[in-house]
């Protein structure tokens, strides 16, 4: 028996008589009451760029192409919703390293199914590592990942993204730099992070790639 | 930071934020105590490597983590009591009576607590615990000593706050818990939740724990490591419940726990006593039906008929909608409510209670302690069901006579079957009252 490791109440073992003849393991991280908390984004309707289900191309990313010249193609797993606010303040700032197991299976099949030569997650201050000890987006990542190539340049952090009101967010200037351009050189990149909202930081991180000259660069998110 | 709130308490500070050069008096500890498993030095929770690790060989705890973070990355700051008070002459400025039999009971704890003993009160329901622990406070904030009270249970703060602001007016108190906004601030009194208590280290000279065999406390071995370390290694801790539990009482027959006893409520009266009826273990099955057991239909009636009120409690949430509906079947003129924890009119209906609008309350174990209506009966449909601990069922019947108008009322249990938790609290209840009979005659 185990506890969901969201609200602390015991997994019951339901296994059927099946899983039992073949002893492969029922383990289950939360509870059925958690998981329907969080809710999955359909198929249906989904924008071309974002990946949210608000038409073909919505506002926001049509304003992105005009902006950049390119669309990221992202794809999210979960809505944004109160659940998973709570579960990202779990998570990341009250940093529950356990957590990344609730959804790292997901995460990971999501990413590889889209089958890329590079799979970059956006990296944490320095000082996020010396506090938080872990990049909360290679937590959700149970797959081979490429780490130390994209970097955050600034020396000083500066004040968390979700802090930041939508203008501010828009706003921020490259917090990134590529070390070893040549790597990324005519390579499929997935740029993974955990929730797009603006999708400032992920047009970043792509902006990079595409002037290293990659081939093709895409993004996956847990949540939108 | 202001360097006093660190007296008596660990402050978690990023290891990377720690300068070279501190204050002397500043002491830097560790948080986690790392072998085959992880060990926390706040909470003293073990937990697997696999549970606890963090990426780059690191550790953090995930049991307090409500509390903050502890993990490998930070220290603690700690600066060890100094217990610098200016306290006043007369700290205690309530000018009430206790009863002779009160007094006598709160000068054996004075006495005890002077010696920093650990000591258990065990006062029965209504008994007015609060107003007797105010000698023993005052004796120790005149001696500049740190006193804590605390209480598993945030209303129970909530309550106990204003009291002894009103009782210790020129003495500054802190009063924390998990959603208090106000920062900490040091005083010589502080009023917290149990949980609140991991916070402090070596703290405390005088530590009293109200109701300690409530939910969480009991059994918690979290909280209990919290209690001994929060006080200083010579410290006092001061227990009170009105029903102790099975630890309690092991350390009482044992002689490792001095206990004072007060089996007499303020009013003088004893504590009355359970009856039981046996009813159908079957009895939800008829509920189904829309029907109650004979027995209680009929002791509802006498109620309604002598206009006494009463309160009923059944087992679980899911219960009151079906025993309502079979009530307002067989009463339909009289007024009543149903109440439980999740209520949105929680409050209001208690109320209406009070005022008298309402002929009887049917409710779970919320309103097992904290509430007093006066002039009332208690029943309990089911009380053999495993949700009414022995402690739960003294509560319910500690709700009856609490008034001295009205110090006498029936406590009726229906059982399908006897458990241990029922001949428990029975069996307390007749050994306070026997306690207490002797008390009588020694008064008359």
């Amino acid at each position: 028996m185990s506890r969901c490791l969201i609200c602390g109440c015991s997994i019951s073992d339901q296994s059927t008589l099946m899983q039992l003849l073949m002893i492969s393991p029922n383990e289950k991280e939360i509870c059925d009451k958690c998981r329907q908390q969080f809710i999955k984004i359909g198929p249906e309707n989904r924008c071309q760029g974002c990946g949210r289900q608000r038409g073909p191309y919505c506002d926001d990313c049509q304003q992105w192409r005009s902006l950049t010249g390119f669309l990221l193609a992202n794809e999210s797993l979960y809505q944004y919703n109160q659940a998973m606010k709570q579960y990202m303040h779990d998570y990341k700032f009250q940093g529950d390293y356990r957590l990344r197991r609730v959804f790292a299976e997901e995460m990971s099949s999501l990413v590889a199914s889209r089958k890329p030569d590079l799979i970059m997650p956006i990296p944490v201050h320095e000082r996020t590592w010396q506090t938080r000890g872990f990049n909360q987006v290679t937590g959700l990542l149970e797959v081979e990942v490429q780490t130390g190539l994209l970097v955050t340049q600034e020396v000083k952090k500066s004040a968390p993204q979700s802090s930041k009101t939508r203008e501010q967010r828009l706003q921020t200037k490259q917090p990134f730099k590529l070390l070893q351009p040549s790597v990324v050189f005519g390579k499929r990149i997935v740029l993974v992070d955990d929730v797009y909202t603006t999708g400032r930081t992920l047009y970043h991180a792509a902006t990079l790639c595409r002037q290293a000259g990659c081939r093709q660069v895409w993004s996956v998110t847990l949540a939108s | 930071m202001e360097i006093s709130l660190l007296y008596g308490r660990r402050e978690l500070v990023p290891k990377v934020d720690i300068p070279t050069k501190l204050p002397d008096t500043v002491q830097v500890l560790p948080t986690l105590a790392v072998t085959t498993s992880v060990r926390c030095l706040r909470c003293n929770a073990m937990t697997a490597r696999d549970d606890g690790g963090l990426p780059h060989g690191q550790y953090y705890c995930p049991q307090c983590i409500n509390l903050g973070r502890v993990s490998t990355l930070d220290s603690f700051y700690h600066v060890p009591e100094p217990n610098q008070f200016s306290p006043p002459s007369e700290p205690l400025t309530w000018r009430g009576q206790l009863s002779p039999l009160q007094s006598r009971v709160a000068e054996e704890v004075r006495k005890a607590m002077a010696n920093h003993q650990r000591h258990l009160l065990w006062a029965v329901t209504g008994a007015g615990k609060t107003e007797m622990m105010f000698s023993t406070i005052e004796q120790a904030l005149k001696k500049r000593e740190r006193v804590c009270i605390a209480s598993p249970r945030v209303d129970v703060c909530l309550e106990l706050f204003p009291r002894l602001q009103r009782a210790f007016q020129k003495t500054p108190i802190v009063l924390l818990h998990g959603q208090q906004e106000q920062p900490y601030r040091y005083c010589q009194l502080t009023v917290c939740t149990t949980h609140q208590l991991l916070r402090f280290y070596h703290a405390f000279d005088l530590l009293i724990v109200d109701e300690v065999d409530s939910f969480p406390y009991a059994a918690n071995q979290q909280l209990l490591f919290a209690t001994n370390q929060a006080k200083k290694p010579t410290g006092g801790l001061l227990l009170m419940t009105a029903t102790p539990g099975k630890t309690l009482l092991r350390e009482v027959r044992r002689r490792q726990l001095i206990v004072s006893y007060l089996p007499l409520r303020y009013h003088g009266h004893l504590l009355p006593e359970i009856k039981r009826i046996k009813i159908s273990s079957k009895w939800r099955c008829r509920l189904a039906h829309g029907r109650l057991p004979l027995t209680v239909i009929h002791w509802v009636h006498r109620h309604v008929q002598t206009k006494k009120r009463f309160l009923m409690f059944v087992p679980h949430v899911a219960d009151l909608t079906p025993v309502a509906n079979a009530l307002k079947k067989i009463i339909p003129q009289t007024a009543f409510a149903t109440v439980y924890a999740a209520d949105d009119e929680r409050l209001t209906k208690v109320q209406k209670m009070r005022e008298g609008q309402y002929q009887f309350l049917i409710t779970t174990t919320i309103l097992e302690r904290g509430v007093t209506f006066p002039a009332i009966d208690v029943c309990v449909i089911g009380a053999d069901d495993e949700v009414f601990s022995s402690s739960a069922l003294v509560q319910i019947a500690g709700r009856v006579g609490r008034s001295a108008d009205c110090p006498n009322g029936q406590v009726t249990f229906f059982i399908g079957d006897n458990t241990l938790a029922i001949s428990s609290a029975v069996r307390q209840i007749k050994y306070l009252n026997r306690l207490g009979r002797k008390l009588q005659c020694r008064d008359v």
